[in-house]
């Protein structure tokens, strides 16, 4: 795979505690990748690291198409967690401002700006002035102004988490549709975001890397049986559940009583299947629910960040 | 040098849309007119308003024309100083504390042009506004005193623009060192207050201050010449490049808040 991005041994300290402990990792060109942890994971650390906008303490950021001496910052846009713009001028102006700074000619700059409104959906919006913007707004324009020299990395801080469900919506498909055209590094606490979007997926946990990989192949290298039994909640049942928790079979990894059912997350499935439907049967429990299904994602993301 | 032009076209613009264009010369020209009629009218104006007994007289030296237009240099030596000072503040911390600085700089924007484009549209305004000012003041001197020649005027502004070049210099590198707008206006005008005290106090020790600047300013418009005058405006000069030099690998250390 050509990587686009390559970070070796990137370090972050302030005043003596380590934001950002010497994460090594590449991004594949064309590929999509999240940057997943809790807060306070270091994330946009990294990601203010590879803008330039923060000095690193050690390590190095190299991209492919970066001769010696080039400026960097000429391949990246970025959106920031909260984008801020002048509030006197108006989406358009901010555009081509924007984009004239990134040594786009005036024409080539206001076709580019007229497009872009267009394609984040804001085109009416073009003459007002930002500062009466709304979030979604601003989140798309400052989408746009990432996007107006045509990077050829998108570095986006968390572009949904200040959002409310539709601008959130919104934005989403807007970036699955980027997600096609370039090569997009984007951090978020919402595994959810991730998942719909991305390729690759890089786990931070408290400096340092927890996870890295392709999203499917960590999906199937880490997935397991998950069994889901519900019940009435009536004495019987109740009492044939409290009963199987101390008699477990050998296929059993964990498993935890949930308010009136189970929670197990086995090895075998099919012995599984197979005992506990028996056994249910025959000791007529009240079932409501029962579910034969895999570990998602987020158990392992809370595996991995809570470990 | 395009960016550089778009950079100070952005200037330009936040200063009309922002009415600094239109107040910052309001303050100047109503302080550089009200100094000559004022000095002309002062004695009805002393005899109308005091409750003073019948036969009181009063023997006021008039002053001349240009001690007229050096009086009034005084007066923007205070105020004037305040009012650029106080309009260019926030030029890097406002950027930086609202977040576009960080929004701007990850673009491939040298970080010299981003301070200096801010250092040209300041003196800009000072010069534009300073100078319609001083040329109220010249009018009205003119109007109710007697002819100034053109030279000692001209002179004394340039010396005087320079002075409030240099201020609005000071303002621009303690706002890219300090997080607050205020304290940096406040820093600005303690270093000059100190640059001008220093040198009247001890003349031959700061003979190359640009706490000068004020004085050859009101001494050329007095006497057409000005004493020392080559080497505090070099030095001034130099001064105002080390500044913004320093200013902007203070902002390439720290482009923004929460990279400190």
């Amino acid at each position: 795979m050509n990587h686009l991005l390559k970070v070796e041994g990137l370090a972050k300290s302030f005043a003596g505690s380590k934001a950002v402990d010497g994460i090594h990792f590449t991004i594949g060109e064309g590929r999509c990748m999240a940057l997943l942890g809790p807060n306070g994971a270091g994330k946009t650390t990294t990601i203010r690291m590879i803008t330039g906008l923060l000095e690193p303490t050690s390590g190095s950021i190299s991209f492919r198409y970066q001769e010696p001496g080039m400026d960097r910052r000429k391949l990246i846009g970025y959106l920031p967690q909260i984008p801020a713009f002048y509030g006197w001028m108006s989406g358009k102006e901010f555009l081509v401002y924007a984009g004239r700074l990134c040594g786009m000619s005036a024409r080539a700059a206001e076709a580019s700006s007229k497009e872009l409104l267009e394609r984040v959906g804001i085109a009416d919006a073009g003459k007002r002035r930002i500062g009466g913007y709304s979030g979604g707004m601003k989140q798309r324009l400052g989408l746009a102004q990432a996007l107006i020299h045509k990077p050829k990395l998108l570095v986006l801080d968390e572009p949904v988490s200040a959002l409310d469900p539709i601008g959130r919506r919104e934005v989403m498909a807007l970036l699955s549709e980027l997600k096609r055209e370039t090569t997009v590094l984007f951090s978020t606490h919402v595994l959810h975001d991730a998942e719909e979007l991305c390729d690759d997926v890089l786990i931070m946990r408290e400096g340092r890397i927890a996870i890295h990989g392709a999203i499917d192949e960590i999906r199937a290298s880490n997935r397991q049986p998950v069994l889901l039994l519900e019940t009435e909640g009536d004495e019987r049942s109740q009492g044939w559940v409290e009963e199987w928790m101390r008699h477990q079979p050998a296929f059993v990894q964990t498993a935890e009583v949930t308010g009136s059912g189970l929670r197990l997350v086995v090895n075998d499935v099919g012995a599984a299947r197979r005992m506990l439907l028996a056994q249910l049967a025959e000791a007529d429990v009240r079932v409501t629910k029962l579910e034969f299904g895999h570990t998602s994602l987020e158990d392992l993301f809370i595996k991995a960040v809570a470990r | 040098m395009t960016q550089w032009f778009v950079l100070y076209c952005r200037e330009w613009l936040e200063l009309v849309r922002s009415y600094k264009l239109i107040w910052v010369p309001i303050v100047f020209i109503l302080l550089g007119a009200s100094q000559p009629i004022t000095t002309y009218f002062l004695p009805e104006i002393l005899a109308s308003a005091g409750n003073l007994p019948e036969g009181t007289t009063f023997e006021f030296p008039v002053p001349t024309a240009v001690e007229v237009l050096a009086q009034t240099l005084g007066q923007f030596g205070t105020l004037g100083v305040l009012v650029v000072a106080l309009s260019s503040m926030g030029a890097i911390s406002g950027e930086r504390v609202s977040g576009t600085a960080s929004m701007i700089l990850v673009k491939p924007v040298s970080y010299g042009a981003f301070v200096t484009s801010k250092w040209a549209a300041m003196l800009t305004l000072s010069t534009i506004s300073f100078a319609m000012g001083y040329g109220a003041a010249w009018y009205y001197t003119m109007a109710l005193f007697e002819a100034v020649g053109w030279r000692e005027v001209g002179g004394s502004l340039l010396l005087f623009a320079l002075w409030l070049g240099f201020v609005g210099t000071l303002t621009i590198l303690f706002s890219s060192l300090l997080r607050s707008a205020a304290a940096a206006a406040f820093s600005a005008l303690a270093v000059s207050v100190l640059l001008s005290l220093s040198a009247s106090m001890l003349p031959n020790a700061f003979a190359w201050s640009p706490g000068n600047l004020s004085k050859l300013a009101a001494s050329f418009v007095m006497n057409h010449t000005a004493e020392g005058l080559w080497l505090v405006v070099l030095v001034t000069f130099c001064a105002m490049a080390a500044a913004l030099t320093a200013s902007a690998a203070v902002l390439r250390k720290r482009p923004s808040l929460d990279a400190a």
